[in-house]
């Protein structure tokens, strides 16, 4: 903290008690100013930071006012909060005012004796906070990674930590100086290897059913799967969402980028799924080869008032890769239906949607058939 | 002019948070090896490079530097590729107040030097393949040469770079290059990223000019008699390239490199005609497959355009066929590459007959279905002297309907429920005619029809 920089820092002004309060011109404002004692940034909640800092205030026996004022930091003034710590039967937080026009409050405390009392103050402050990066490196095989995960510390509250106790939600408090407009890069977690399973989806409501007759080339979007769970060196507690990005070992002592994306909170048991990039090695297409109304019932004018329908959908899906790959195909028949014939094996997921797991050789192409028939249509 | 400046300085104490002015250089060690693995379907390259560092035991600072360039700060990571367990590097800080400027604090058990590897992301390289076909005489046979194209608008030289190149598409969430210019590397907090005041953007870079000496060395920095050759491997979903042995990119400049050939390619004169996605036109495909029968197959080839050409005569000239701007396409898979529309094959249908008959009555004596039956004569000409293959594909969406053909209609598939092929093999110079006739059921006759 900067004795001299009022814009900047926030600043502590133990005031005698003779000093009344008057006009924010009038009030007399003492420049020996107590040193922080200790810091702690506490960034364990994402929506906000918790600054706790330890001072001590020397009060002379009777009403002191003590002056603490912010300016060009943003300090929310309701969160603001004062524990003496020495002598709490001695000390006593008589009342606080709020100086006109100013960011500004005045503490008036009752002091049985004359006293050095540390005092602790709280407050939220804004415009301080944390990301959290990951980095993976998956081997060449991709059967796991190395996972990495970095704390990214930012400061752009106006004020200046020096050696600071820094608090996330979990794990050890570390020490830690964080200046004005600077940001901090440290490496947060090291789990080593971390087993993945890769994962190739085929989403029949998101992509094209003939990938010829789209401009450019359709990509079967590849996933890695991570659990939060000890047996693969996590589980310990949630991890955070952030940025993740993906390199592969290229087996010749070097790497390359497999791809980024944005991972959510993973509660411990759940999975982290990180969506690399396209394969452009497995193609589906997919076709409806019959659609026709059956089961017509009419009114007393001979018009059709409900109907079912007969269809059938031909999905081809080619590996052309020269490795085997597992292919998670997800198809929608909306309303109510039955199926009457599929040649593999599919489990529902909810009244609409059902999945399949194809797995595919190398080179192997799959024809799948799916005949089912939409009940009482109207 | 070096526009790009990678400082490396080290320092041996520790310097307080608000002491970055105080730093003393104490060396400036220069890069000792450069790796770039460039990417297409994203503007991304990733850059590795080696430098010496001069360590003393203790704390040591790091700087690192990055004006006028296009690195992505959030992706810089320094990795220690000797004494790895005496170092640890404790964090990588983007001090107040500064830009384009990154410190490691590394704590060294040890003195003396140490060889790191620097990676970081770039925006401003790139490539593209692209590839030169030549028709045999026949047209049986294509000659198919392929190329790539490596550019370099990323305000840095990369002298004596291994190369390489990514086939494939990475998903990325950001586009590096707006990170490369943001103000804080990781942004304000509740603050919407902003660049800095005076960014380096990509128009401007491509006024910069390469100096003399790197144009020399781009132009010259390899000595063999043989083309380079590309090292080509699988690697997760992607394809790396490796061009042997070291290249000079200057920033500004753009090389090419042969990727792929000749090979001698057999190929199928495809011509199609589908009303409702060409129009009346013909449109001219060449047909072959990735794979071992068509002199390919051993790597996917990347998209990009194809240009074609035709030998017309035995003095070796040329004609211009057409061209093709094609797909990735996978090992063993077929590709249709489309020249274009054409007016020497030619498929004419024409409506012989039209009748509407089977018309069925409600309670009210109204007509409630009918059915009415269209005959097509399908004309199809080949004016070429080569033989080509015609494929002709009707659709009839949202009918109940049901098909004759007759007459030389060559090969017939139904597509779908909605869509028919018929496939053709024409001699030289040949015409051949069939007729089909469709009947399409309406109203009430429609729950007559059978299935499609």
């Amino acid at each position: 903290m900067k004795m001299t920089t009022w814009i900047r820092s926030g600043l502590l002004t133990v005031l005698g008690c003779a000093v009344g309060l008057g006009s924010a011109e009038a009030r007399v404002k003492m420049v020996a100013l107590p040193e922080r004692a200790a810091t702690v940034i506490r960034l364990d909640n994402p929506s906000a930071t918790l600054i706790e800092e330890e001072r001590v205030l020397t009060l002379q026996k009777g009403v002191n006012q003590v002056d603490f004022s912010w300016n060009g930091v943003s300090i929310d003034p309701d969160s603001i909060r004062l524990k003496v710590l020495n002598h709490p039967d001695q000390v006593t937080l008589l009342n606080v005012s709020y100086p006109p026009n100013e960011a500004a409050l005045v503490w008036e405390i009752s002091s049985a004796e004359p006293v050095e009392e540390r005092v602790r103050i709280s407050y939220l402050l804004a415009n301080i906070d944390r990301l959290i990066t990951y980095r993976f490196l998956a081997n060449k095989p991709e059967t796991q990674v190395d996972f990495k995960s970095y704390l990214v510390l930012r400061n752009f509250s106006g004020e200046d930590f020096g050696t600071s106790r820094v608090q996330l939600d979990y794990g050890e408090a570390f020490e830690q100086a964080i200046g004005h407009e600077e940001t901090k890069q440290l490496l947060f977690l090291d789990a080593g290897k971390v087993p993945i399973t890769k994962v190739w989806e085929f989403d029949a409501n998101q992509l094209p059913w003939d990938p010829e007759k789209v401009e450019g080339n359709v990509g079967i979007p590849v996933s890695y799967q991570i659990e939060n769970k000890e047996a693969s060196g996590l589980g310990k507690n949630a991890l955070w969402g952030g940025k993740v990005r993906v390199f592969q070992d290229d087996g010749h002592g070097s790497t390359i980028v497999l791809g980024e994306d944005s991972a959510a909170l993973v509660p411990v048991g759940e999975k982290m799924k990180v969506n690399i990039g396209d394969s452009r090695d497995i193609k589906v297409v997919q076709r409806k080869m019959k659609e026709e109304r059956i089961n017509l019932r009419k009114n007393v004018n001979d018009q059709v008032v409900l109907y079912d329908t007969d269809e059938i959908i031909k999905t081809t899906l080619e590996n052309f890769k020269d490795s085997p790959a597992v292919l998670t195909v997800i198809e929608y028949i909306p309303g109510q239906w039955d199926m009457v014939e599929c040649n593999l094996k599919y489990e529902k997921k909810n009244s609409e949607k059902i999945e399949f797991q194809v797995a595919l050789n190398p080179k192997e192409k799959k024809e799948l058939m799916m005949h089912y028939q939409r009940r009482n249509l109207r | 002019m070096k526009k790009l400046l990678l400082t490396f300085w080290v320092m041996s104490f520790l310097v307080p948070v608000s002491g970055w002015a105080k730093m003393d250089l104490v060396t400036l060690p220069k890069r000792d090896g450069v790796q770039v693995t460039i990417y297409n379907s994203a503007d991304l390259t990733l850059v590795r490079e080696t430098r010496e560092l001069t360590l003393q035991k203790g704390i040591n600072r790091l700087q690192f530097s990055w004006a006028n360039t296009l690195i992505d700060p959030t992706s810089l990571e320094m990795l220690p590729k000797a004494q790895a367990d005496k170092l640890v590097i404790e964090d990588l800080t983007y001090p107040p107040r500064t830009q384009n400027l990154g410190v490691w604090t590394i704590k060294s058990q040890v003195s003396g030097k140490v060889p790191v590897e620097i990676t970081y992301l770039t925006s401003g390289l790139d490539w593209r393949a692209f590839y030169m076909g030549t028709l045999s005489g026949d047209e049986k046979t294509m000659k198919l040469e392929g190329y790539v194209r490596v550019g370099n608008r990323s305000g840095e030289d990369y002298e004596d770079a291994q190369v390489r190149l990514i086939v494939g598409k990475v998903h990325m969430l950001d586009q590096i290059a707006e990170l490369a210019q943001r103000q804080y590397p990781y942004g304000r907090p509740d603050v919407y990223p902003t660049s800095a005041a005076a960014p380096m953007v990509m128009d401007e870079m491509k006024e910069m000019r390469a100096p003399r000496a790197a144009m020399k060395m781009a132009m010259a920095s390899y000595g063999g008699s043989a083309p380079k050759a590309i090292i080509k491997e699988g690697l997760s979903e992607y394809f790396l390239y490796t061009i042997e042995g070291q290249e000079t990119v200057a920033n500004g400049w753009a090389k090419r490199l042969p990727s792929l050939g000749p090979y001698a390619v057999p190929v199928v004169n495809l011509y199609k005609y589908e009303q409702e996605r060409y129009g009346k036109s013909v449109v001219r495909f060449l047909s072959f497959k990735n794979d071992e029968a068509h002199k390919l197959g051993q790597t996917p080839i990347p998209g990009g355009m194809l240009r074609v050409c035709r030998t017309v005569n035995e003095a070796g000239y040329l004609s211009y066929e057409g061209q093709s701007d094609f797909k990735y396409i996978p090992v063993n898979e077929k590709v249709e590459l489309n020249l274009g529309t054409v007016q020497n094959v030619v498929v004419e249908p024409t409506l012989m007959d039209y009748k509407i008959e089977n018309h069925t009555f409600d309670n009210n004596r109204n007509v409630s279905g009918w059915d009415e039956v269209r005959t097509f004569k399908m004309e199809v000409k080949n004016t070429r002297p080569v033989a080509v293959t015609v494929e002709i594909q009707r659709n009839f969406p949202g009918q109940k309907w049901d098909l004759k053909s007759e007459g030389d209609c060559g090969k017939y598939e139904k597509v779908d429920f909605d869509t028919v092929k018929y496939t053709l093999e024409l001699p030289p110079r040949s015409v051949k005619e069939f007729t089909y006739t469709l009947r399409t059921y309406q109203g009430k006759r429609v729950e007559a029809a059978k299935s499609n």
